[in-house]
């Protein structure tokens, strides 16, 4: 391999990844396997790492990696802030979380979605450098791999200098050795996440790319309670969980519920808004319906419900959600929650065929 | 210059894999975030047989300290590895260590010292080292992690001392970056030679080290030279017990540079007490320690673009300090900008600038100190540009924090609360009611009807970040249906806190205290007492109040002593467990309570390795052993009986004393089932008689639900299968074993059974 296949690099000498996913896509082991890439395969000196926090599915990961020549020292261990290559693994990060943030007329995006990369390029405001597109998801499902897997491939594709013969190798070296009998499904997903990344053929502007949102008041040392006291009590209630939504809704057939308040029992989410009302004739506790903005999708309500009166739907299915109450107990008429349908896959059977090591996912 | 190979590994990976070229005899650990991976990474290689390290999963590292402590004692090689107040919490332990002189390396991934409880990486954790007595090493990379555990344990045992290597959590011990490794364990074993232990008969030389008081092992197995270790000792002698351990601290000082000289002609790679870039003509330098070294580098190439005469220095032995070597590299400063990732709160400035000011206070230099990084707040290149352009100005006062924020916005953008405070007649619905019979001498409790508990408001709120499908908020919330009035809750330091507590947003809309986890229970102990005491004298006003301490399985390994000792002196209280075998929050390492066989970043799968070793612990039994009022197991496959144990738990909490109260509780991630349908997995573990449903109430035991007589009993394979944790025990090749846990399950439910047949049992 050539010395320095690097096409770009930074001020400072270095070409930048940066992967925004949620936890349980598996973009850690995709910067892993690129950082492995790029210092077993790519002959270039590399490092990488993911954000690092406490371990819970649907939470918002970054990975990054962080390449230069073989003879180049490494010597910056923070954050990727202006990436090369940008892939977002998960579209409903977009608007949510700065995950946009740093991208310049040079930076690559691969971006996981349905919609088509003129669609997405539209929809999502992206206007500034070379945007690529794939329904990872499907690929994924299709080949029994994974979306990291599809989206490794998509990144190789966009980058334009990865070979997609040293993915592949490295697939083999890394996931065939552990798992020998998913390296073919992975392989197979690697070369359709490569042949199927589309790219844009909107041009370039530069008009301003959506941010995530902004808090307006910021807690800090002159106005935060000393001691790091929080008198905010209730407050995760506006948290925002449609990107960590599993794609999948209780649908509530109002007129089989009996009001056991099974399902109330076994729901993590405190999503069922029971009240006072009338059943049967008599004065009871009835559910008044589901407080979907806190909803993950994990299905316990279904099957503990005894009359099917909870059933799984797929959420894109019901943009209009029928006995959609919202947490009684709220004082503020209204939080503004991001409006996103989730993707339905992390619950989905092929979720559950992955194999587990090390607390991880591989 | 020895072969090597290279790797791309982290600084965890490489402790872990020098570890295991280096074969210690043993590992005593608590798993802390972020140096875990070093000993799941040691349980990888030894389910495959790549070493025979003993890795003992203490209870808690103060214990993990005294697991190192007496295998040195013994003669051993031994390792272990922490952070931030796991490092604190053993502590008290570290000068044992080096006042006897015992030998040892232990590796410390840096990160803050709560509270408030963070995870990321500063250096507050390492500085409470510096008065120890150990050696303290520092790595700015993973490569200098391999490194310094290699010449580390050459260096403690050339001096009788242990040995720290330190270095930054996160940035050094998860980032993966190329290193090179000695190819042959050989080399790595030949160059650390064997350990001259008193007891080995390999090493009969030890007789003459002896009379000679040459630096010689002691051990506590030596039936030979019977030796007292740990004397009592005062005064005239303890001073002279310190001289001799300044005195070895002076040897490491003499002994390194050969060290470091015979390091560097095996690998090629050299290790120095200090390092600079650009020093040598510098008009302004940084000091930094750790990895920051590196990208304060960038900072200097693009200063001296702008022909400042930057430059950076760094230190890599922080004891024995190297004052001198340091004195050089500053000779042609006029301005040091001192950064220190921690704070000596009201001492001018973190310990490392201290120190060098101290050891520059006869140079004509300006030493500013900036406290930079704290909570593993990232060091940016702009960032380094910026302090070495403060570092310029005049003005520059001496000392500051760097990269603090006001906070945003006005009182009038401050938002709103989101929900009123739960009233006490809010949270009186009259789900249950309880009586104490005095003539039975127990609590009858009514209702409790799951239709009936909708009715209770939540005082938990919606929006945490719990796992989909979690069980955690499942069993808080029965729990809290079955408590009726105004309740305070204590959360010990677990995913349960992490996800509901999370700055700048907190869960609880009901009064809520956080503590570590070994101390949660004697921490409501004080709640309580204040809560009596000022009622009693007026100062609050008069009613009730349920108090819970909330704690994982986890919590409840390493804060077992502080529940027992709630337990014995009974505050009136309700400690409720969750238990979903394992902690969870870390990555699922094992717990005591997981499951004999099931697999764990700790207690891997594989050629020579089934999974966990040993039985779950039995806590309820525990707990009862201290005869407090109440001791409930619950599960939420039978919500009402749950409901309705909660109820007599407060009861009893309110005028009896101490509650205990456990549920089984689902974890989807870690047990790797489906979110949906762990309740039925909990039915399963209730029905194979893993988690029996039994209460002992003043004493006598009571079975709650009995699988046998229901004809529900199932093998305990039968719940095996269903979590990806424990699927690989129903395989043929396993049957010992799982009739080993069916034995000891059906041995435990057929005494449970037993002593429910007689109230004096």
């Amino acid at each position: 391999m050539d010395k320095n296949i690097l096409p770009v690099t930074n001020e400072n000498g270095y070409f930048e990844i940066r992967l925004e996913s949620i936890g349980g896509l598996g973009a850690n082991l995709c910067g892993k396997m690129l950082g492995e890439l790029g210092a077993l395969s790519l002959s270039l000196n590399s490092l990488s790492f993911s954000s690092y926090g406490s371990e819970k599915r649907g939470s918002p990961v970054k990975a990054y990696i962080r390449w230069c020549a073989q003879e180049k020292p490494l010597r910056i261990n923070s954050p990727v802030t202006h990436p090369h290559i940008l892939a977002l693994f998960h579209e409903g990060l977009i608007g949510t979380y700065p995950v946009l943030d740093g991208v310049s007329s040079e930076t690559k995006i691969i971006l996981n979605t349905p919609f088509t990369a003129d669609a997405a390029a539209e929809k999502y405001g992206i206007s500034i450098g070379e945007l690529y597109c794939l329904d990872a998801l499907s690929i994924a499902m299709e080949c029994r791999s994974r979306v990291n897997m599809v989206m490794l491939g998509a990144i190789a594709k966009a980058s334009g200098f990865i070979p997609p013969e040293t993915v592949e190798q490295l697939c083999r070296d890394t996931v065939g050795k552990k798992y020998p009998a998913l390296i073919e499904a992975n392989l197979n997903g690697v070369r359709e996440g490569y042949a199927r990344a589309q790219k844009a053929s909107a041009e370039q502007n530069l008009a301003p790319l959506p941010t995530g949102k902004h808090e307006k008041f910021v807690w800090g040392y002159k106005n935060a309670p000393i001691g790091g006291v929080n008198p905010r009590a209730g407050s995760t209630v506006s948290n925002d969980l449609s990107p960590s939504r599993e794609g999948y809704i209780p649908l509530f057939i109002q007129d089989r519920c009996i009001n056991c308040g099974l399902c109330d029992s076994a729901c993590p989410d405190m999503v069922f808004q029971f009240g006072p009302g009338i059943y049967k004739g008599k004065e009871c506790m009835v559910n008044k319906g589901l407080d979907y903005y806190h909803c993950k999708g994990c299905l316990r309500c279904v099957e503990v419900c005894p009359t099917d009166a909870l059933e799984k739907a797929l959420e894109k299915d019901y943009p209009e959600k029928p006995w959609f109450v919202p947490d009684k107990d709220l004082l503020p008429d209204s939080i503004s929650y991001q409006e996103v349908g989730a993707n339905s896959w992390i619950t989905s059977d092929s979720y559950m065929d992955e194999k587990r090591v090390d607390g991880g996912v591989v | 210059m020895e072969k090597q190979k290279m790797m791309y590994d982290s600084g965890n990976e490489l402790a872990a894999y020098a570890a295991k070229q280096i074969n210690y005899h043993v590992m005593g650990y608590y798993p802390i975030t972020p140096s875990t991976q070093i000993a799941e990474n040691l349980d990888v290689m030894r389910a495959e047989g790549l070493h025979d390290i003993q890795l003992i999963a203490a209870e808690g590292e103060h214990s993990a300290a005294g697991i190192c402590y007496g295998a040195t004692a013994g003669g051993g090689r031994v390792f272990n590895a922490t952070s931030a107040n796991g490092l604190l919490y053993a502590l008290e332990q570290f000068p044992v260590q080096s006042g006897t002189r015992m030998p040892m390396v232990m590796n410390v991934a840096c990160r803050t010292v709560s509270g408030p409880l963070c995870i990321k990486g500063d250096h507050s954790d390492i500085m409470y080292m510096l008065n120890t007595g150990w050696i303290i090493l520092f790595a700015d990379e993973p490569q200098m992690v391999y490194d310094m555990n290699l010449l580390g344990l050459k260096l403690a045992e050339a001096v009788s001392l242990p040995v720290v290597v330190a270095f930054d959590g996160f940035f050094t011990s998860h980032q993966k970056r190329k290193c090179m490794v000695f190819e042959d364990d050989e080399v790595v074993k030949k160059y650390i030679g064997p350990k001259l232990s008193s007891d080995n008969p390999n090493t009969s030389a030890f007789a003459k080290e002896l009379s000679t008081g040459k630096n010689c092992f002691y051990s506590v197995l030596d039936l030979e030279h019977p030796v007292t270790i740990g004397s009592y000792m005062n005064e005239p002698d303890v001073i002279n017990n310190k001289y001799q351990l300044h005195l070895a601290m002076e040897e490491a000082r003499k002994k390194l540079p050969a060290l470091f000289s015979e390091y560097e002609t095996l690998s090629g790679r050299t290790l120095d007490f200090v390092s600079g870039y650009r020093h040598e003509d510098a008009d302004i330098l940084l000091f930094v320690l750790g990895s920051s070294y590196h990208t304060a580098m960038e900072a200097v190439d693009i200063l001296r673009g702008g022909n400042i005469r930057a430059g950076v220095i760094t230190v890599y032995v922080l004891r024995p300090f190297p004052a001198e070597e340091l004195r050089k590299l500053c000779a042609s400063a006029k301005v040091i900008v001192a950064l220190d990732r921690q704070d000596s709160y009201g001492a001018g400035g973190g310990n490392m600038s201290l120190e060098l000011k101290a050891a520059l206070v006869s140079c004509p230099v300006k030493v500013l100190t900036r406290i930079y990084g704290l909570g593993g707040k990232d060091f940016y290149v702009e960032d380094a540009v910026a302090l070495f352009r403060e570092g310029l100005m005049e003005s520059a006062a001496a000392f500051d924090y760097y990269g603090v924020t006001p906070g945003e916005g006005t009182e009038e953008e401050k938002q709103p609360q989101y929900f009123k405070p739960l009233t006490e007649a809010e949270t009186k619905p009259g789900i249950t009611t309880c009586i104490f019979d005095e003539e039975q001498g127990k609590m009858t409790v009514k209702g409790g009807l799951l239709k009936d508990a909708t009715a209770m408001p939540k005082r938990i709120a919606p929006g945490h970040g719990a796992c989909p499908g979690c069980g955690i908020p499942v069993n808080l919330n029965l729990l809290l249906k079955g408590i009726e009035g105004n309740v305070i809750m204590l959360f010990q330091t677990g995913c349960g806190m992490v996800v509901t507590t999370g700055y700048p947003k907190t869960a609880f809309k009901i009064p809520y205290l956080h503590n570590l986890f070994q101390n949660g229970a004697a921490t409501l102990s004080g709640v309580v007492e204040v809560f009596h005491q000022k009622q009693k004298r007026g100062e609050y006003p008069e009613g009730e109040i349920t108090f819970i301490m909330v704690s994982g399985d986890g919590g409840l390994d390493i804060g077992m002593g502080s529940a027992l000792g709630t337990a014995l002196r009974n505050h009136r209280l309700i400690i409720f467990e969750y238990d979903n075998g394992g902690y969870m929050n870390t990555g699922y390492q094992l717990s005591y309570s997981t499951p004999m066989g099931a697999k764990s970043s700790t207690s891997h799968v594989g050629k020579t390795q089934y999974g966990k070793t040993f039985f779950h612990k039995d806590s309820p039994e525990l707990m009862a052993a201290t005869h407090i009022p109440y001791v409930a197991t619950v599960a939420e496959s039978n919500p009402a009986d749950f409901i309705r144990k909660a109820a007599k738990a407060a009861a009893y909490a309110k005028d009896f004393g101490t509650a205990y109260v456990k549920a089984l509780s689902a974890c989807p991630l870690n047990w790797n089932d489906k979110p949906n349908l762990e309740r039925s997995v909990i039915s399963g573990a209730v029905d194979c008689c893993y988690f029996p449903l039994y209460e002992i109430e003043r004493g006598i035991t009571s079975l709650t639900y009995d699988p046998e007589e229901k004809k529900k009993k199932i093998p305990v394979t039968e719940w095996f299968s269903m979590m990806g944790r424990t699927k690989h025990l129903t395989k043929d090749v396993y049957r010992p074993i799982t009739e080993e846990i069916q034995a000891e399950i059906d041995r435990r439910f057929a005494r449970l059974k037993a002593r429910a047949s007689h109230p004096l049992l």
